[in-house]
């Protein structure tokens, strides 16, 4: 099995730090990351990466309105996405999978363990 | 590590210095852009920080010259200018990081420690070889946690060999790493630093040649396996010198939950790292934050004198919002919730009431308390925990509540999912997901049918309902104990509930107390890993592996070189055994057919993974005496279900 890539489309500098250092300590995968929804989807077209990790809220283009567009692309519409979200309630999670998302990682979480969270939400 | 600095001015220079030095870093400076360039064209550097305004060819102009001549050298820029123009220039000329003067000297060091790393061969932040471990943020050195006390060029010299651990370091490489430019060392004194760091880690047990010479090359540091491993190679039919002859491997510790044999230095404990670099992002994300904060009580501020414009306060809640994420990644719950309750104020009503600005501000305070108060992040503070999980499928909103109390005062945490929603795998996942990790164990108590009145219609039948959920909980699930809670338990679900994985089957009446007290029960019973064995010397598929092992529960050793092979198997005392058929020097087959000439190891099951999909390898691998062969590409479930099955039949021989 190759190495995963992944991206992480998050605003907060912080995280995409950490995340990227969790991830790569953990199972050495490749991690892009990106500041904005904008910058995301330049990266996504570009990169195809593996899976997408998308933050809800980012100000200007949301998670949501992310999420939309890469799917209205047809060089991302195939790329799961796995939105990144602080403790949601279950109607919200159900919103979100009606959306077509493949799955909802809840903040706060563990870097070193998003592989294993990642790898089973895809079923990799 | 040895930085240039290209600063004109002498009093910023000797702050600098002085920051810098404890810190074992060696510093040669100048003063303007061309004797920058001079400098940083003809010595080498680990990092080069330079002033944005200079004599003669100005700071990023400078950084244009390196990166353009193809320096890789990362280039801190200092700036007095906080504007977004000349960072962005800076940052496009080249230069991997800026600092803004006046800087935080705190923050000044963790910035430089981040570029240093980011050029290393070795990213984490502490290093390690074998047991030596150091740690660049304290400047210790430890070796099987005893400390290791070193002058500062003893440790400089360590530091650099442990950051290029592939690298034979010659003399004159050494010179250049260690003395600043000014000074002339004899290569007599490389000698003799070497010399003195080999008695100091003799006397406190390491090998005399942990830094190993390789006559007419330089110096290195060698590969040596734990003593724990040594004593446990005479039966070993490689001798000890294998490890010598392969100083690109290393084994640091043998309890990590994986041992990643491979070609780079691994870290001991992923956890201790993770937690290291945790430590010093904090050392910068402390005063950004502490600023975010300050931001936040200016909006309160204008609240109260009820100037606060709508755009403003939505900008305080973005604020909000972006603290409690990152504040969540270093676990400061307390900070996390005070964030999250401005958020949600800020976010509630449009405008606010001035009269909401006092209890807003004291909250605003507290949040500034506490993250000025967390000078360390400490590890059981980190999301996640590790408290046992217990997945309750049930729909009794009055037991589930109980039940969760109990378990809440015996530290497992309880994630409830109605019998409904279990349905689509998805929720079963979630469900999960909301904690970091699979369940460790699954109660699932069904709710009566009064349709099912008959008992004797019951005895004939299993309630489709139970068989089903039963179902959709092992295949989600294969190695989780499952309590199953029913009405009337007949004898055919009883048989239903054994077939399809029950654990255990209690009544629907039984008090919530003794669910959890049989829940504990079953926990310590679940509390052995499974210890398997992966020898492959496909390097992806070994890093690939655990990952999609650990759902069920396993603890994965990988091996990519057989020469290792016994001394990794005594060490390891594997559960089960997975070979490839092709492997350097020595196949799978030879190896299965030894462990099967071996009284220990004959018993060990041994599964083949290989790319050989022809019967006349399969037939090979039965004749030595394999017990189960499958071929590649496969999936982790796929893998795990062989894995299980063999130890379920072997368990039930051994009972």
């Amino acid at each position: 099995m190759p190495t995963k890539r992944i991206l992480i489309i998050d605003d907060e500098e912080t995280i995409q730090t950490v995340v990227q250092f969790g991830i790569k300590m953990a199972v050495g995968w490749d991690v892009l990351v990106a500041g904005s929804g904008a910058q995301g989807i330049q990266t996504a077209q570009m990169e195809k990466p593996d899976v997408i990790l998308l933050d809800v809220m980012m100000p200007d283009m949301d998670g949501i309105a992310t999420f939309k567009a890469l799917q209205s692309h047809a060089d991302t519409e195939q790329i799961p996405v796995i939105l990144l979200t602080a403790k949601a309630q279950t109607a919200e999670k159900r919103q979100f999978n009606d959306l077509g998302v493949s799955g909802v990682i809840t903040k706060p979480f563990n870097s070193l363990h998003l592989p294993e969270q990642i790898a089973r939400i895809l079923h990799w | 590590m040895k930085i240039l600095l290209v600063e004109d001015d002498d009093a910023f220079v000797q702050v600098l210095t002085r920051t810098l030095k404890p810190h074992h870093y060696i510093i040669d400076t100048v003063k303007d852009g061309e004797m920058g360039w001079t400098y940083g064209s003809t010595f080498e550097y680990d990092l080069m920080v330079v002033d944005l305004v200079l004599p003669k060819l100005d700071g990023i102009s400078l950084c244009k010259r390196f990166r353009a001549e193809g320096y890789t050298t990362p280039i801190l820029l200092l700036t007095a200018q906080n504007s977004s123009t000349a960072r962005v220039q800076g940052l496009d000329a080249g230069a991997d990081d800026y600092v803004v003067k006046p800087f935080d000297p705190a923050e000044l060091v963790a910035r430089i420690r981040a570029l240093v790393r980011r050029g290393s061969t070795n990213p984490f932040p502490l290093l390690t070889w074998g047991d030596l471990m150091l740690n660049p943020s304290t400047c210790e050195v430890s070796y099987r946690e005893q400390h290791l006390a070193l002058t500062t060029k003893e440790y400089e010299l360590l530091e650099l060999l442990m950051r290029d651990s592939q690298h034979v370091f010659s003399t004159d490489e050494l010179l250049d790493h260690l003395w600043s430019s000014e000074k002339f060392p004899s290569e007599a004194t490389v000698r003799s630093h070497i010399r003195r760091v080999r008695q100091k880690l003799v006397a406190i047990g390491a090998p005399h040649d942990f830094i190993a010479t390789l006559h007419g090359r330089g110096y290195y540091l060698k590969a040596t396996p734990s003593d724990h491993v040594k004593t446990q190679t005479a039966r070993s039919p490689q001798p000890v010198s294998a490890w010598a002859a392969k100083p690109e491997f290393t084994i640091d510790r043998w309890d990590a939950d994986s041992i990643l044999i491979s070609n780079h230095l691994q870290s001991p404990d992923p956890q201790q790292q993770y937690l290291a670099f945790l430590n010093d992002i904090w050392t910068t994300t402390k005063p950004d934050s502490l600023n975010q904060v300050s931001s936040l009580l200016q909006a309160i501020q204008d609240l109260q004198a009820d100037h606060l414009t709508p755009q403003h306060q939505s900008q305080a809640q973005q604020l909000a919002h972006k603290l409690a994420g990152t504040l969540s990644i270093f676990g400061l719950h307390k900070a996390v919730h005070l964030s999250r309750q401005l958020e949600h104020w800020l976010g509630s009503q449009d405008p606010l009431p001035p009269n909401q600005a006092l209890l807003m501000r004291h909250f605003v305070l507290a949040l500034h308390q506490t993250i000025q108060e967390t000078a360390q992040i400490e590890l059981s503070q980190l999301p996640h925990g590790r408290s046992p999980l217990m997945l309750l499928v049930s729909a009794d909103d009055a037991f589930n509540q109980s039940l969760q109390t109990i378990a809440t005062s015996r530290g497992i945490q309880v994630e409830t999912v109605s019998p409904l929603e279990l349905d689509t795998s998805l929720t079963a996942s979630d469900a999960a997901d909301r904690v970091g990790h699979p369940p460790d164990l699954i109660v699932l108590r069904l709710p009566a049918e009064p349709s099912k009145l008959n008992a004797a219609d019951q005895a004939l039948s299993p309630t489709p309902a139970l068989e089903h959920h039963l179902q959709t909980c092992t295949q989600r699930y294969p190695a989780l104990p499952i309590v199953v809670m029913a009405d009337q338990i007949a004898l055919r679900d009883r048989l239903e509930v054994a077939r399809r994985g029950g654990k255990l089957l209690l009544d629907s009446l039984t008090p919530p107390e003794q669910v959890m007290a049989t829940a504990v029960h079953l926990l310590k019973g679940s509390k052995l890993p499974t210890k398997v064995m992966i020898v492959d010397d496909d390097h992806n598929w070994l890093r690939t592996l655990p990952t999609l092992l650990k759902p069920w529960g396993f603890k994965v050793t990988t091996l990519a070189d057989p020469q290792q092979f016994w001394t990794v198997l005594q060490a390891v005392t594997p559960d089960v055994l997975v070979l490839d058929v092709n492997l350097p020097e020595i196949n799978g087959f030879k190896l299965c057919q030894m462990l099967r000439s071996d009284p220990q190891w004959q018993r060990l099951p041994v599964l083949f993974l290989s790319v050989l999909t022809d019967s006349n390898s399969q037939q090979q691998a039965f004749t030595v005496g394999a017990d189960d062969y499958l071929c590649k590409p496969l999936m982790g479930g796929e893998l795990a279900n062989r894995i299980l099955s063999r130890l379920n039949r072997v368990r039930a021989w051994a009972s």
